[in-house]
């Protein structure tokens, strides 16, 4: 096996050079790592490291748009957006532990707030991309709205570093609401998308919903006396088991993110469903894991159509059968993180969705040389 | 058998339209500047009949344009001579409408407005309103990314679709995006909206609907100067308030709707500003007053608060009207769609008026102004010869928009239009580089060629010069 | 500089200043009934105007085919309500059709079609006949027989339509006559001159009857000026301009002796094409003044008791109306609120909405009889749109949309001029009654 390469560029231009430097090898992008395990495990000679891209080019407050390296934290730069009272709207669980902005849109990952914003493909304005082959592209811009050109930060949503490297990312940044609370409810599934249903049908427009682990949470923002407002007629929409204490939530939310990221030993594997389908999810869930004698926990930002399911203890082989029986149901499903000994048990994807055929021709147009995290959708492509 | 043989057996002689005189009513779309008469217009009746017309012209390789309600302002579905126009005006059926799952699913040539109406009994409404909503179609939302006044909140059809069955361009149906926004993989769906027809026919689409807000509050706000009222919405903006819409009206368009309908705006002020919140009764209350505020403060002259719903739709069927009543005031006139950082918006109001002055032309605005969206309405007379002079006025104000760090277009597409003027944007590696995308969906470039991109045929030997981007010229980015 | 039509001929073309004010935006196509059937370009406003744009650069011919799409229109004139940028398309079409009637000559079946209408329509005497052919063919079980058969399914289209739109009317109510002279109760507020109609007498006698009833329970001396013949709309409407200026001329003598303060029609078609008499006979020396004064002096009678304070009481009438928008009530002369508020203010009456409400219901004077196919999807969608509003009543002010509508309802659900709610609810009688 000959030595892996690893490319560490702090421009543009370097970040061009290493891939135009690279004669031929296979790369695997990698920022801080929190996503180094999703999908299939890439084959590759070098390692192109976006972690010293990672600063900020341009910030208008008033424009609400900020331009930064993709290789930067999300978590630095909502630092620096606050100083203006401004986010990024978006609260991944991987920003706490280092994710950057670019490997969040390689990952198409979100937070409970996707509920109200999406996912970074909803936030990104304008992106520069470095090819395989070194091509340097830009498309979108410094604008909100734009529909001059394909729109390639689209494209890159969700590529898991197949296509080209991320270079620059431009975002569009949100107000941060004057007030903020959270009403937690003790309750199933079932009861937890009825009553999400009923705040969202009642027009409290909460900002997130989300159940985790047999809670339902329900954030909502705005102005001190909306919010207010909105928390009592919440409140009595949700009976008896309410709470709302500020403490109470922030360590509700804390279990949201501790679930997503996991832990070493870990499976934890993210499905996207039809917002009904959040009870049978979360039955299926039960019935797998206690056939297979594995401890399962689920969070769900259920109209968003996003659960994420963490596996922990039993055998390898008991984790690849509560995943089968997931992704059996629920095609759309991608294992985040692998218990040690799954991937020998477990093909990196389920069954391809109806477009797998054009996924492969955008892959062979971009890089038609399967240089970039050669493996990472096998056995699709 | 030849190509037009083989669509009249496959759809039907009642489905397929030879005829000359009928053929040139489909010459354009809403803009009317660019006409070319299509080979034939075919009429299909559901997604495997348009597959089974794709599947044809990719046999025979006859390029193929898909045209909804002809709307559009950039000519995006202008006919190619030698092709075909696959009119999607026959699929218009509202599938199913989802209250549990807060969704629609529905045919390509329902109105925009129309999947809102479906929706209305469950409370429910779908988004993205472009001021043509009543009569633009969701199949042309999808191929254009349309927005509308009040994407500044809630965003464009790219926010809002959630999956599209979609033939490409060989004929095969296939489904982009699903019933998550959460899925594996590439998101093509996000690519293909806005694609401006150039990877394949949408037969079908799923779109989000959204809880009506509980409140709505609608204001007018008159200016004594144009710079007052940006001015205005900067402050706005950097109060942390997020208005379902601030659009901004000129003298000459308030002039414009004054003469088309019922109006409530002040006939002899400045400019005006519309401002709408929505969203929670308190919050609104709250923030309305705020605005209120904020307008005075930058010299607001006057205040019409809408008392009720039928105030409001005056607002707004005054303000989306716009366009179309600028016919009332010239007999001629050129629709702009430039985008500027919101920052500069007095700057390029002040440029255009400059501009619009040295060309001897009247310009009128109506624009969103919440994100920079300007629509420059350039008023000149053919009679009186000024048709080259407004043309050129027009395309100088788009490019200025990008000499500003801005978009040549906001919503109305590049298309036919601005194809030529996407190099000032956009450079070699940047434009080739969206064309892979194009060769992995249509590799035979016949879905809808001759838009978005130059070609030579388009525009000459070399299309127009790529002058580096200020923000370039600025070292804020730089190119290599 | 040559001044030319293109292909039209030199006698009132289109004008080229009307053509111009169209921009291509397509807002008209959702109001269109043409289009919201087939999805055709040509077959909806803005394409119709595109031919005629064409045509008037000569760039293409009058022929069949342009007539087809010209033919294809009902006039409905929704699209000039819809148009932001004020196209007068009803000039417009005004002007097309007599060039067309001039330049292309129709297939003989559409012929023996039309004539057989203008033959019948505007004579109340020939059209009582014929009504009276229809009580028979009820009557003596002749229709259900013919259906029975299937007899029916076999006939021309046009035929078909026309069984279909045959009325259960009375023979005793054929022969009704309007006195010559109603009085007003209490003081005299106004005299009004009221047109009869031709199919309106004849098949809806009672129609007339509640409208001079509640005139002249509002105060108004109501006189029907003797020997009044057809006003000429279905001409006018398709373009049959002399037959129609004639008519106009003759109603204009008519009327012009009962001195009256106010012409009043409660049939849409006809009001519309009155109050367009000063633009038909702008060209006519001895009339055109003459014309002008009274086309101002017409009204509908909904319009008309809308300008009026109310003066006599209104008793309770328990039902939810579903209120049609004839097209020439709404369109051609702009009322739809007068209507509206006329029913609101009966105690008890609820207006209830209904989908598509700017979509024309087919009739459109005689489109269903010579543009069948069209007619009949359009009727269809009327009526489905309607039951879906479940009301108890509908109510429409005009007679081609009451006879249309009721033609394709599947429910037997009551259908009335908005005036004969008015008049039960002035008389205290509940409406079944009053209409006998």
């Amino acid at each position: 096996m000959s030595t892996v390469t690893t490319y560490r560029p702090t421009t543009l231009r370097a970040l061009r050079d290493a891939l135009a430097d690279g004669a031929g090898g296979r790369l695997v992008i990698a920022g801080t790592g929190t996503a180094a395990d999703w999908g299939g495990a890439p084959e590759y000679d070098g390692v192109l490291d976006t972690t010293g891209m990672s600063g900020l080019i341009s910030y208008n407050p008033t424009d609400m748009t900020v331009a930064v390296q993709a290789g930067m934290p999300l978590a630095t730069l909502q630092e620096t957006l606050a100083e203006h009272g401004q986010w990024v709207a978006l609260d991944p669980a991987r920003a706490a532990a280092g994710a950057t902005v670019g490997g969040l849109i390689a990952t198409g990952d979100a937070g409970p707030v996707r509920h109200t914003f999406g996912t970074l493909r909803d936030c990104v304005i304008g992106v520069t991309v470095v090819l395989a082959d070194a091509t340097v592209a830009r498309s979108g811009g410094h604008v909100i709205k734009n529909v001059a050109g394909y729109d390639l930060a689209k494209l890159f949503h969700g590529s898991l570093g197949t296509l080209g490297v991320l270079a620059e990312v431009i975002l569009r940044v949100h107000p941060r609401a004057a007030a903020t609370a959270t009403l937690a409810v003790r309750c199933d599934a079932a009861t937890a998308f009825d009553l999400g249903a009923r705040l969202i049908h009642g027009s409290l427009e909460p900002v997130a919903v989300e159940w985790c682990d047999g809670t339902l949470l329900a954030r909502f923002d705005g102005t001190p006396g909306g919010v207010e407002d909105r928390l009592r007629r919440a409140r009595e929409l949700a009976g008896s088991d309410a709470t709302d204490t500020a403490d109470a939530a922030a360590d509700a939310w804390a279990v949201v993110g501790a679930l997503v990221r996991g832990a070493d030993g870990d499976t934890v594997v993210r499905i996207g469903t039809a917002p009904d389908r959040l009870p049978a999810l979360a039955a299926l869930v039960d019935r797998a894991a206690a056939e297979h004698a594995v401890d399962a926990a689920m969070t769900s930002s259920p109209f968003a159509g996003a659960h994420t399911v963490r596996l922990r203890g039993g055998a390898a082989a008991a984790h690849a059968a509560v995943v089968t029986a997931l992704r059996t149901a629920h095609p759309a499903t991608t294992v985040c993180r692998w218990t040690d000994g799954l991937r020998a048990e477990l093909p990196a994807w389920g069954e391809p969705p109806p477009a797998v055929a054009v996924l492969r021709a955008v892959k062979h147009a971009f890089d038609p040389d399967d240089r970039l995290g050669s493996g990472r959708f096998a056995p699709w492509f | 058998m030849s190509w037009a043989a083989e669509l009249t057996e496959v759809l039907g002689r009642e489905n397929v339209i030879t005829d000359p005189a009928r053929l040139r009513t489909y010459e354009c779309d809403g803009l009317t500047g660019y006409r070319v008469v299509p080979a034939m217009v075919v009429l299909p009746r559901s997604a495997a009949e348009v597959a089974a017309a794709v599947g044809v012209c990719a046999r025979h390789g006859v390029p193929f344009v898909a045209r909804g309600a002809g709307t559009g302002l950039s000519g995006g579905a202008l006919p190619v001579a030698d092709g075909i126009v696959i009119s999607l005006q026959r699929l218009r059926r509202i599938v199913e409408v989802d209250p549990v799952n807060l969704r629609a699913v529905v045919e390509p040539g329902v109105t925009n407005l129309d999947i809102s109406k479906a929706a209305a009994p469950y409370g429910l409404y779908y988004a993205p309103d472009p001021s043509s909503q009543q009569v633009c179609t969701i199949g042309g939302n999808v191929a254009e990314n349309s927005g509308g006044a009040h994407c500044l909140k809630y965003g464009f059809t790219v926010n809002h679709v959630l999956a599209a069955e979609v033939v490409l361009a060989d004929g095969t149906v296939t489904t982009l995006g699903g019933d998550s926004p959460q899925l594996p993989g590439y998101d093509l769906l996000g690519a293909f909206i806005g694609s401006e027809g150039t990877l394949g026919i949408v037969t079908q689409v799923t779109v989000r609907l959204l809880a009506k807000p509980a409140a709505v509050r609608t204001m007018v706000a008159d200016f004594a100067t144009v710079a007052g009222a940006g001015d205005a919405v900067t402050g706005i903006v950097a109060a942390g308030i997020v208005p379902a819409a601030i659009e901004m009206l000129d003298n000459l368009a308030i002039q414009a709707v004054a003469a088309s309908t019922q109006s409530v705006y002040t006939l002899d002020t400045v400019a005006a500003l519309v401002v709408e919140l929505d969203g929670p009764p308190d919050d609104v209350a709250e923030q309305f007053e705020q605005v209120q505020e904020i307008c005075r403060a930058h010299g607001c002259t006057k205040v019409l608060v809408a008392e009720d719903a039928e105030q409001r739709a005056l607002i707004w069927t005054g303000r989306k009207a716009a366009f179309a009543a600028v016919g009332r005031i010239s007999p001629d006139y050129f629709v702009q769609d430039g985008v500027v950082p919101r920052g500069r918006l007095a700057e390029v109001l002040g440029r255009i008026a400059a501009m619009a002055d040295e060309a001897g032309v009247r310009v009128a605005n109506v624009f969103h102004a919440g994100d920079g969206n300007l629509h420059p309405l350039v008023l000149y007379s053919e009679a009186a010869g000024e048709h080259d002079r407004a043309e050129r006025l027009s395309t100088e104000i788009a490019e200025l928009c990008v000499e500003l760090g801005g978009s040549l277009s906001g919503e109305h597409g590049i298309g036919a239009d601005k194809a030529c003027s996407m190099p000032r944007m956009f450079g070699e590696d940047d434009l080739a580089t969206m064309l892979r995308l194009r060769s992995a969906f249509d590799p035979g470039g016949l879905c809808n060629p001759g838009k978005v991109f130059p070609t030579p045929r388009l525009c000459g030997e070399r299309p127009g010069r790529y002058r580096p981007h200020p923000l370039e010229e600025a070292g804020v980015i730089e190119r290599l | 500089m040559v001044l030319t039509n293109g292909s039209f001929d030199a006698h009132r073309p289109p004008r080229r200043e009307l053509l111009d004010d169209c921009v291509h935006c397509g807002f008209c196509l959702p109001s269109c009934p043409t289009y919201a059937v087939g999805g055709e370009e040509m077959d909806s406003p803005r394409g119709r105007i595109y031919l005629m744009d064409l045509a008037e650069r000569g760039e293409i011919p009058l022929d069949r085919t342009m007539a087809g799409h010209i033919d294809s229109c009902l006039g409905c004139l929704a699209c000039v309500t819809a148009c932001p940028s004020g196209v007068q398309y009803d000039l417009l079409l005004e002007a097309t059709r007599p060039q067309l009637e001039r330049h292309v000559p129709r297939t003989r079946r559409d012929r023996l079609v039309r004539r057989a209408v203008f033959a019948v329509f505007p004579y109340p005497a020939r059209m009582r006949v014929a009504a009276l052919f229809g009580v028979l063919y009820r009557r003596l079980g002749l229709r259900a027989l013919t259906h029975r058969l299937g007899i029916v399914d076999r006939l021309p289209a046009e035929l078909r339509a026309a069984e279909g739109l045959l009325p259960p009317v009375k023979v005793r109510s054929l022969f009704r006559r309007l006195p010559a002279r109603v009085a007003a109760v209490g003081e005299r507020r106004l005299r009004v001159a009221l047109l009869e109609g031709c199919a309106q007498r004849v098949l809806f006698g009672d129609v007339n009857a509640a409208t001079a009833r509640v005139l002249a329970a509002e105060g108004c001396e109501v006189v029907v000026p003797e020997g009044q013949r057809c006003c000429g709309a279905l001409n006018l409407h398709a373009g049959l301009e002399d037959d129609a200026a004639a008519r106009a001329r003759r109603l204009i003598d008519t009327f012009e002796k009962a001195e009256a303060d106010v012409v009043v029609a409660n049939v849409a078609g006809c009001g519309s094409s009155m109050k367009e008499y000063d633009r038909l006979l702008a060209d006519d020396p001895a009339y055109a003044e003459r014309a002008a004064r009274f086309a101002a002096s017409v009204r509908d009678v909904t319009e008309l008791l809308a300008e009026l304070e109310p003066r006599a009481p209104r008793h309770p009438i328990q039902a939810k109306v579903a209120y049609h928008d004839a097209c020439h009530l709404a369109n051609a002369q702009r009322i739809r609120r007068q209507p509206r508020d006329l029913l609101r203010a009966v105690p008890g009456i609820e207006l209830t909405d209904i989908a598509e409400a700017e979509l024309c219901c087919g009739s459109a004077g005689i489109y269903n009889l010579v543009q069948p196919v069209a007619a009949e999807e359009l009727g269809r969608r009327k009526a489905a749109n309607i039951e879906a509003a479940a009301p108890d009543v509908i109510a429409t002010a005009n007679a081609g949309c009451l006879l249309q509508v009721r033609r394709f309802l599947g429910r037997d659900i009551p259908l009335v001029h908005p005036i004969e709610i008015l008049d039960a609810s002035i008389r205290g009688v509940p409406l079944e009654r009053a209409r006998r």
